[in-house]
């Protein structure tokens, strides 16, 4: 990774989170106790019990002190712990672990690689990891310690989940420190029963008289004991509070009077003291204060930036000396204390209303220029200056994160906002993916070129243009044109040279949209050979949270094309392992969602596993990416699919109804458009008119891939072209021999043994159909035999087939293994929704057969499922009809 | 619904304004923040605006319609 410039968002650690951005120093390191910290002995020693007990809880209000104290007690330990400042940012559990697991490995926990590594996903942490994670804490001879201080700000319920089973099997070898302002989401009555938490409230935190004094003796403040006792009544022994007084004591004339007099019942503390002891500041010192409110972090440039003056550095310095309200974070970064920077923005509101945008402005610029992209674009979005928020986006080469689904819907949350009066390149560019992504072709490609015509003249950055040719290949996908999406790719190549390094090796997703991109339009064309260069190039990509949505589409690519040359089980795992990335992901669906259940459909279809192809179909609809414009690849494999479900369940027209896609494409695909031929000379067939049918049949040319080529040969045959048929089917065994798999060979073998039949050759025809038997055996191709029409049939029911076929071409047979009892009786309802599965309808059909939502339905389902022991549709089926039910 | 906060103290007039859609009315040493609540989530937020603002909480209650 390149050198980053340290100066824009703290320090930043070399590793990177799973966003690709470098981890900030300043979140793991335990904070610097001021000057006039008071260590309270009783507080320390309740603490060290944190050492025994698995869970520790230190809760309390802002300001109590419970930071400074958990603070003091791990730096003066003698031992390492591993400290986290979570940040509101953090909501992603994902996010969280990697700097949990980051936080460990600074502080010298030897983690292994497998757990070393960030989780893949943002959203899903892969609980293998977190299991991990546990057995090898659980291993350590001493625990490891590990501070979250701020738990309060990580909102994702899961996160308390996963901690609590992290430290559940991590067993004595975790020490967990909260840190929080409320009580977390942990099953704390249980730890408490069982006596492993240690639990310091606010009232323990709480001042006695004595501390205070003390407190009030390190600001130089002498107070008599019952003026001591006075004041902690007032202020309830709160720490901020005790600290402002004495600060406001410090600056008036006559301190002792100051502090007895002072009345905290007539005001709220905080509010009172806070502008008392901001308004003795100098006008100065005010102004920086009120302005840097708006940062979470800052260095002296950054506030110089807010205030316009020069002079932020001394300023700074001096307050932090002080400890007023600024915290050092160290490497010349600072924060102010979360309490007084929230109370310190509310007059800032107040004092100046239309300033809070402007230093929002302000800030994103800055951090823009130095590089600091994820804060750059919080303020920016903060400020409503879409010209920068876009601009930062697009000039770190980000715009596929707008695509890609990990941080997508927060990254369309963050330009939600945007009005149509935002102008500019960039701004395009962001509204176009925006639009594309969400299948707004005619709004999308609008912003895409009136972004191209913008960066085309004059010298535009590299990654705008880059950005350009990312979108040009989505638009050519979901267009259909393979041309535009291999001048995309022509144009990419020089523009990778052109952008910083550091930038491509951040965004590989970047790389691997371009690619998935070209490889579907590629498909669409039917250029398989070069369609799988550019998919597998995606899918042997590293695994990682950036990649997970282009790999799994390539892989749904690539099984699709392993279904077109005939190989079932290649395609079958394929597909399967894109499903399951899906599966993994969640998120925000992909153009190509689906597409491995849609293959998966077609292999079960093939295999005459009807009812498992329907459920397939229903769930490859549900994933998919809903409602806009369809992805032409995806589109047409469906309707290939539903054609030829319909089709093996006797139903030529229906299928002849579905075969074709609703796809507005530029290019018609060979292969959609064979199988549309296809479906409708199956109906010309089934009708009896073999003429028009064969002349259908001759306008496809091309056919598109080796499966469509042996079926269009055997309705050549079956149209009374057999010539033809004979002399593509030879073509087919011999010209692609080896490339191809089961499913041409056996459907070329079949026309060959069909046509020797009917020619009267009846031992090459049983020699022929011996060999397919053989071949289609082993990945249970079964349609193609049941389709091969009665006169193949009656010779596959002659005793040397007859063994061949046994076992497998017919079913299994009831009763093979005895099915076990049902333990819970189906309700009426319940086989209401299982009678009409198996009849193959869809869960919407019903849905509205029954006059009951989907939802309904789909609970129906889960507990059919729960009572029948199984998880799928097809077996639901099957199992029913085992035990009668239906 | 309507609801009301009452917090602890005098709440300056800057600080009022951290709440602009409540209205506010001080009354023995206590604030009363009082006003519509959209929802739940409205209600949680009021909280946790007050609890970051170091404001102590007495009491809340929903008001009769």
């Amino acid at each position: 990774m390149a050198a980053r410039d340290d100066s824009a968002r703290g320090p930043a650690v070399g590793y990177a989170d799973p966003l690709g951005e470098p981890f900030l120093r300043t979140r793991f390191a335990v904070p610097a106790r001021p000057a006039t910290f008071v260590r309270r002995p009783r507080l320390t020693a309740h603490l060290d019990q944190a050492l025994d007990t698995p869970l520790t809880m230190v809760n309390g209000a802002a300001g109590a002190g419970k930071t400074l104290l958990v603070a003091d007690w791990a730096a003066r330990l003698g031992q390492p712990v591993a400290w986290l400042t979570n940040e509101a940012g953090d909501q992603d559990p994902g996010k969280f672990w990697a700097y949990a697991l980051h936080a460990l490995h600074t502080a010298g926990t030897p983690l292994s690689a497998g757990v070393g590594g960030s989780p893949g996903d943002l959203r899903m942490v892969d609980h293998r990891l977190l299991a991990r994670l546990a057995d090898e804490l659980n291993g350590r001879d001493r625990p490891a310690i590990l501070v979250l201080d701020e738990f309060d700000r990580l909102a994702a319920p899961e996160t308390a989940e996963q901690l609590e089973f992290v430290l559940h099997h991590a067993g004595q070898g975790l020490r967990l420190v909260l840190v929080t302002r409320t009580e977390p989401l942990l099953p704390l009555h249980r730890y408490r029963a069982a006596a492993a938490m240690t639990e310091i409230r606010n009232h323990e935190l709480a001042f006695t008289p004595e501390e205070a004094a003390d407190l009030l003796a390190r600001h130089g403040l002498r107070l008599p004991a019952e003026a001591a006792r006075a004041l902690v009544e007032r202020t309830g022994g709160w720490a901020a509070g005790l600290r402002l007084s004495a600060l406001a004591a410090q600056q008036s004339t006559d301190p002792e009077t100051y502090l007895k007099e002072f009345e905290a019942g007539h005001s709220t503390i905080a509010d009172f003291l806070l502008a008392e002891v901001v308004g003795r500041q100098p006008p100065e010192t005010q102004d920086l204060l009120l302005r840097v409110s708006v940062l979470d972090r800052f260095g002296p440039e950054l506030a110089e930036a807010l205030t316009g003056r020069p002079d932020a550095g001394p300023l700074l310095a001096g307050l932090c000396r002080q400890n007023a309200f600024v915290e050092d974070l160290g490497h010349s970064w600072y924060r102010l204390r979360p309490l007084f920077g929230e109370i310190l923005r509310v007059h800032l509101r107040a004092r100046d209303p239309g300033l809070e945008p402007e230093l929002h402005r302000r800030a994103a610029w800055w951090l823009r220029a130095h590089g600091a992209v994820p804060e750059a674009l919080a303020h920016g979005a903060a400020a409503a200056d879409w010209e920068c928020t876009a601009g930062a986006l697009v000039d770190d080469l980000a715009i596929g994160r707008l695509l890609t689904g990990l941080r997508a819907d927060d990254l369309t949350e963050l330009f939600s906002g945007m009005g149509p009066e935002a102008g500019g390149p960039a701004v395009d560019l962001v509204r176009a993916a925006r639009e594309l992504s969400e299948h707004d072709l005619d709004h999308g490609l609008a912003h895409l070129g009136r972004a191209e015509q913008s960066l085309a003249t004059g010298a535009a950055a590299a990654a705008g243009r880059l950005s350009c040719v990312l979108l040009e290949s989505l638009a050519a996908r979901l267009t259909g044109c393979p041309d535009r999406a291999e001048r995309a790719m022509a144009d990419a190549a020089p523009l990778r040279r052109e952008v910083p390094a550091h930038l491509l090796a951040k965004h590989p997703e970047l790389t691997a949209l371009l690619l998935s991109h070209l490889g579907s339009a590629r498909v669409w064309a039917g250029h398989f050979d070069a369609a799988r260069a550019a998919l597998t190039e995606v899918a042997d990509l590293p695994g990682g949270a950036l990649t997970e949505l282009p790999r799994e589409d390539c892989l749904g690519h690539l099984a699709l094309i392993d279904y077109f040359d005939g190989w079932l089980d290649l395609a079958e795992r394929r597909a399967l392992a894109a499903t399951d990335a899906t599966r993994h992901c969640g998120g925000r669906p992909f153009p190509g969602a689906g597409l491995g259940q849609l293959v998966l459909a077609a292999v079960a279809v093939d295999r005459d596993e009807l009812c498992r192809a329907r459920s397939l179909l229903d769930e490859a609809a549900e994933s998919g990416p809903g409602p806009g414009v369809p992805d032409p690849v995806t589109e047409a494999c469906r309707a290939l699919v539903t054609g030829r479900l319909h089709r093996a369940l006797g139903d030529a027209r229906t299928a002849a109804n579905a075969a074709d896609p609703a796809v507005r494409a530029e290019v018609t695909s060979p292969w959609a458009r064979a199988d549309a031929a296809l479906a409708v000379a199956a109906v010309l067939l089934a009708d009896g008119r073999p003429g028009p049918a064969a002349e259908v049949l001759a306008g496809i040319g091309r056919p598109g891939g080796p499966v469509c080529a042996a079926d269009v040969a055997w309705a050549q045959l079956a149209a009374g072209r057999r010539e033809e048929a004979v002399g593509a089917a030879d073509r087919l065994c011999t010209e692609t021999e080896g490339r191809t798999g089961p499913g041409v060979t056996v459907r070329a073998t079949l026309v060959r043994a069909r046509a020797a039949a009917e020619a009267g050759d009846t031992d090459t025809a049983r020699k022929l159909l011996a060999r397919a038997l053989l071949e289609a055996r082993r990945d249970r191709l079964r349609r193609p035999f049941l389709d091969a029409g009665p006169g193949i049939r009656r010779l596959l029911d002659t005793p040397p087939l007859h063994g061949l076929a046994a076992g497998w071409l017919h079913g299994d047979g009831p009763g093979a293994d005895a099915p076990p009892l049902l333990v819970e009786e189906l309700s009426g309802r319940e086989r209401e929704v299982l009678a009409r599965l198996a009849q193959m309808m869809s869960t919407q059909e019903i849905a509205a057969d029954l006059y009951v939502s989907v939802n309904t339905v789909k609970t129906h389902l889960k507990s059919v499922y729960r009572k029948l022991g199984v998880g799928r549709r097809g077996d639901a089926v099957r199992r029913a009809r085992e035990r009668g039910l239906l | 619904m309507r609801y009301e906060i009452r917090v602890e103290g005098t709440m300056s007039e800057t600080l009022t304004r951290a709440f602009p859609e409540m209205e506010h009315v001080t009354m023995s040493g206590q604030t009363v923040l009082f006003g519509p609540v959209v929802d739940e989530a409205h209600l949680y937020g009021l909280l946790n605006r007050c609890l970051s603002l170091g404001l102590r909480v007495v009491e809340m209650r929903r008001l009769p319609e």
